[in-house]
């Protein structure tokens, strides 16, 4: 399988670089291909500009300025995303990229005025995040808006039998080693099945 | 009549003929006249730096770490006892931009402090009475409400959180923007303006 692994944190030494380690390492060793896009090492521009919003709903047009983004998304079989949540959401680099390259005729598609998913070329998706706080509080005090995000509306772009995990690791802010350990062990295990 | 009441608006929008702008204009005009002492963050006309970096992150829970190109934000922000947002909701949230200033913003030692050992943050925003947010939608209330208003859950509740002193949120939503009218969208400015007036006379009661 060919896996589009979207990473989005400015330090190579983070917990969620130690994560991007981890998955790709268990992905290659199962066997299939990952394209590692990592955001912050590239460059990203997370910034939908002007002449951007103005063809945002100009297919194929909107693409032409994220056509390589674009082009990586569209020959992959499996999307993973691995980030670090803040204040409850993607950090902006990989919200510019939703803003950015999961355009009209790229997530979805209008027929005969009817929205269509138009990544149904995904068949697995994945999310590897981390929260500071507590899981009781994302849940229920903040109601996971990050979840809703990603396992609805995104999901609901993807093939219809698009498989999802959700890996959260919660409580960030007071983690031990040891606590670290067994998560990255975690998705050295999913990751390997995957 | 007491002191005046300092605001700061947040706008974000890439295009300045948009009915975001049409929104800010008439947010600005209505706060100016209740005599409020407003600051607008234009963020796309700012050149506003979104992207949280190496250093920063280094630094994140440093309470001294002070980003220079930030102290505008923080200097209007801790007068602000009303914070506005407006913004179009991109993908269930805020565009980038305005969610790069939540990120880099809202810090250690400006929005909040994370005592040693402790897993949970104090917040520091104590001044801030009330947010309000402007927002527009391109679809229409129910598959919003069911998706789960991602960005309504970050800034209402999260956002929130930091700023112990302030009511409940107001939340403003124009939705099913792709389908709207001219006259959809005239009465939506209009519902705008009552309500930010109406908040602006009671923050001034309130002195």
């Amino acid at each position: 399988m060919k896996v589009h692994l979207v990473y989005a944190h400015p330090l190579p030494d983070s917990f969620a670089g130690a994560a991007l380690a981890r998955v790709r390492g268990a992905l290659e060793a199962a066997g299939h291909t990952v394209d590692v896009l990592d955001l912050y090492a590239e460059g990203f521009d997370p910034r939908l500009s002007p002449e951007e919003r103005r063809i945002y709903h100009d297919v194929p047009a909107n693409r032409a300025p994220v056509a390589d983004y674009v082009a990586r998304l569209q020959s992959a079989d499996a999307l993973v995303l691995v980030f670090p949540a803040w204040n409850f959401g993607p950090p902006a680099i990989l919200k510019g990229w939703f803003d950015r390259v999961l355009l009209p005729g790229v997530s979805f598609d209008i027929v005969d005025g009817r929205i269509r998913p138009a990544l149904t070329n995904i068949t697995r998706f994945a999310v590897v995040t981390s929260y500071g706080q507590q899981g009781w509080v994302v849940r229920w005090v903040i109601g996971n808006p990050l979840r809703k995000q990603l396992l609805r509306a995104m999901r609901w772009c993807m093939n219809r039998r698009v498989r999802t995990l959700w890996l959260p690791f919660y409580n960030m802010n007071t983690a031990d080693q040891a606590r670290c350990k067994r998560f990255l062990a975690r998705l050295d295990r999913t990751f390997r099945r995957f | 009549m007491a002191c005046p009441v300092s605001a700061l608006v947040v706008f974000c929008h890439p295009v300045a003929e948009s009915f975001s702008a049409a929104i800010r204009d008439r947010v600005m005009a209505t706060l100016d006249r209740a005599g409020v002492n407003v600051t607008l963050s234009d963020l796309y006309a700012d050149g506003f730096q979104p992207l949280l970096g190496r250093e920063e992150r280094l630094a994140h829970l440093d309470q001294g770490h002070r980003p220079p190109d930030l102290e505008p934000q923080f200097r209007a922000l801790a007068d602000a006892r009303l914070v506005v947002f407006v913004f179009p909701t991109w993908w269930y949230g805020p565009p980038a931009m305005l969610k790069g200033w939540l990120d880099r913003v809202l810090r250690a030692g400006i929005a909040f402090r994370l005592p040693a050992g402790a897993n949970r943050i104090e917040p520091m925003l104590t001044q801030v009475r009330q947010i309000v947010v402007v927002t527009t939608y391109g679809s229409p209330w129910w598959l919003i409400r069911f998706v789960g208003d991602a960005g309504r859950r970050m800034i209402a509740r999260g956002m929130q959180l930091l700023c112990p002193g302030a009511r409940r949120p107001v939340w403003l939503g124009l939705y099913g923007m792709d389908t709207a009218t001219d006259d959809d969208r005239r009465r939506f400015l209009d519902r705008v303006e009552r309500r930010i007036a109406r908040i602006a006379r009671r923050l001034q009661r309130a002195g």
